[in-house]
């Protein structure tokens, strides 16, 4: 479930229409969920969403591995029976 | 000419030309008329949903006009856009100008609930390459009947939008019957199954659909009058407010006859 974005309407039979001529009109949806603003259920705490300590090891790019990929890289050209070595 | 043409007796295929012109015609001039809401709809989505349903009417159009030009050798562009006002075959609903958008929804209900009579019938067209492009117009035109439905059942809800929706039907009746008015030598489609029915059979069949819609909304049906009214030039009338918009869709392709985009 991927959030398409918003569109105003008076109720929810044009709510479905509207998405549809927004989300759905070139093709590019094949189902599409309709919910009411006041039926959301909002977390927006910063505590929760944004706390104060480094979280960069939380992503993907937090880890430098580029050292760590040549060595593998390396091992794996070496002549057989050489791993190990260093 | 294809071999579907090729088969056909020269008048049958004819009259068939005359069947795809008259609702080729109406698909395309709907589409420019409403098309003449981009940027001023009531909301912003009604301005994205009317300009989407909008095109895909000249969507089919093409279609339409692209079968109908395999049947006659012409070009389709040409057939479209090449033609004098006087040679439009669109029934006489679609010779009124945009006007308000009560007005607006009221004849786009009875063109889309006409047009989806029609289509039922055409889709049991012995006519192949018709029967195809019906059944596939049907799917699209699905959506374009809710979308009309949701707008007069909610314009019917309030009185004032409910009084200028019944003014625009009153109107509007007679030249909505139009969209029935048989075509020229309709009886040879009928009996070759092109034309699965009489447009009277199917012109009955849509008014026992929408006439007790609107009656439980307390909007009108047709007068004696409007049932009575003759229908022989029910797609050769032509009027001033046709003439403009005529002028507005060729002025791109008559500023350079024959060119290629």
């Amino acid at each position: 479930m991927i959030h398409s974005g918003n569109v105003r309407a008076p109720d929810e039979e044009l709510a479905m229409h509207y998405a549809r001529e927004f989300y759905g009109r070139r093709q590019e949806s094949h189902r599409l969920w309709v919910v009411a603003r006041d039926a959301i259920t909002e977390l927006d705490d910063p505590d929760l969403l944004n706390p104060p300590f480094d979280r960069s090891f939380k992503r993907p790019g937090g880890y430098l591995i580029k050292h760590k990929l040549e060595a593998a890289k390396a091992r794996a050209n070496a002549p057989a029976g050489t791993e190990g070595s260093e | 000419m294809n071999d579907f043409a090729h088969r056909l007796p020269d008048a049958t295929r004819e009259a068939l030309a005359e069947l795809l012109l008259a609702i080729a015609d109406d698909e395309f001039v709907i589409g420019f008329w409403d098309s003449e809401w981009t940027g001023i709809a009531p909301m912003l989505e009604e301005d994205v949903a009317t300009s989407s349903i909008s095109q895909d009417e000249i969507g089919h159009a093409r279609a339409l006009y692209e079968l109908l030009a395999e049947l006659t050798g012409q070009d389709a562009d040409e057939i479209a856009f090449g033609r004098r006002p006087e040679a439009y075959r669109h029934a006489a609903l679609m010779n009124h100008p945009r006007t308000d958008w009560a007005f607006t929804v009221a004849r786009r209900y009875l063109y889309e609930t006409a047009d989806a009579v029609r289509l039922e019938a055409l889709a049991r067209s012995s006519h192949e390459p018709l029967a195809q492009l019906a059944a596939k117009m049907r799917r699209e035109e699905r959506y374009h009947l809710m979308h009309l439905d949701t707008w007069l059942r909610r314009l019917a809800g309030s009185d004032a939008a409910r009084e200028r929706l019944a003014a625009a039907l009153r109107m509007l009746w007679a030249d909505a019957l139009a969209v029935f008015s048989p075509v020229p030598d309709e009886e040879l489609l009928v009996r070759g199954g092109e034309l699965p029915e009489p447009m009277a059979t199917l012109r009955s069949r849509w008014l026992e659909q929408v006439s007790p819609v609107l009656a439980g909304l307390g909007l009108p049906g047709p007068t004696s009058d409007d049932l009575t009214v003759a229908a022989d030039d029910g797609r050769t009338r032509r009027t001033d407010a046709f003439r403009w918009l005529h002028g507005e869709f060729t002025m791109v392709a008559a500023s350079e006859r024959g060119a290629t985009w």
